[in-house]
């Protein structure tokens, strides 16, 4: 398919409904970016990005009948992805405790620096703060985790977190404010555990 | 804004300006998700479930319909049992050849 040709989204699935396995396929690439950026933003330990979009992608198959038009496709297929990211979080149960021990150098180098530095963070270190983000996001509860990872990291605003998540905005507000506050503590914890 | 606050804005803010990471589908990986999902949705075995999960409904909703339609049958075949179950009561037959 060309890529300067706009996708048939409503096209691509009636022939998805009609069993066809060429429009499954151009249905999977056009939506893999959407897919595997939730994965890898909120990806589950021991479990690789590809298997976890795999399995958001059997489930959209699989519950395409369900679909009715109500949300666009896109926000539909993005709240499986995020629930099933969420199942799979879940299931970890223990969310191992950040100390600074557990950081890499260049991680605690970049961490110390956005303490105790007035300047931000070096565009160099743009992998490593994200590396590190992760880790401090991964304490969170798994509903936290997203909210954060939305605003702060995406900065999605509350209605586009509603439309992505299926919450009312309301409810990720709630969540942003309770996510923000454990957030300060595990990060007041790690800041503590360097002194000690 | 706390201290910590402002270290974690700062944080965010290198996160950001982090390199996309490549988004497009692995090859064959498109083949493979849509030859499992058809696999998956195969009609002759999603009609064959349906009609299993009917027919264990029914079988179900029959199950309770006899035991109800039975149940005083039941219930004194249960009291004649215990009945009849009372005097073989072992124990108290040996403690009785005791005394």
């Amino acid at each position: 398919m060309p890529d300067d040709e706009p996708f048939d989204l409503a096209g691509c699935l009636d022939r998805v409904r009609q069993r066809d396995q060429q429009a499954a396929r151009e249905l999977v690439e056009h939506l893999h970016p959407l897919v595997i950026r939730i994965a890898r933003s909120h990806l589950p330990r021991r479990v690789s990005e590809e298997d976890l979009a795999q399995e958001i992608f059997l489930k959209m198959f699989t519950r395409l009948d369900q679909y009715q038009g109500a949300v666009p496709f896109t926000h539909w297929v993005s709240r499986i992805a995020v629930t099933t990211c969420i199942d799979h979080l879940r299931a970890q149960k223990r969310r191992p405790e950040l100390r600074w021990a557990d950081l890499s150098e260049t991680e605690a180098q970049v961490l110390d620096s956005a303490i105790t530095s007035e300047n931000d963070v070096s565009p160099d270190d743009a992998l490593e703060a994200r590396e590190l983000v992760q880790k401090l996001l991964d304490q969170l509860k798994p509903e936290d985790r997203l909210v954060i990872q939305y605003l702060d990291l995406e900065q999605k605003t509350i209605a586009e977190i509603s439309a992505l998540t299926g919450w009312n905005p309301t409810l990720v507000k709630v969540r942003a404010f309770r996510a923000r506050r454990k957030l300060q503590r595990f990060y007041r914890d790690l800041t503590e555990s360097e002194r000690s | 804004m706390n201290p910590a606050d402002k270290s974690w804005e700062k944080l965010v803010a290198a996160a950001r300006r982090a390199p996309a990471r490549d988004e497009s589908a692995p090859f064959g990986f498109s083949t493979r998700v849509a030859a499992l999902a058809f696999s998956q949705r195969d009609p002759g075995s999603s009609i064959f479930a349906r009609l299993s999960l009917r027919a264990a409904a029914v079988a179900c909703i029959l199950a309770v319909a006899a035991v109800a339609a039975n149940f005083s049958a039941i219930k004194g075949a249960l009291s004649d049992d215990a009945q009849t179950a009372a005097p073989d009561d072992p124990i108290g037959e040996v403690v009785d050849m005791g005394s």
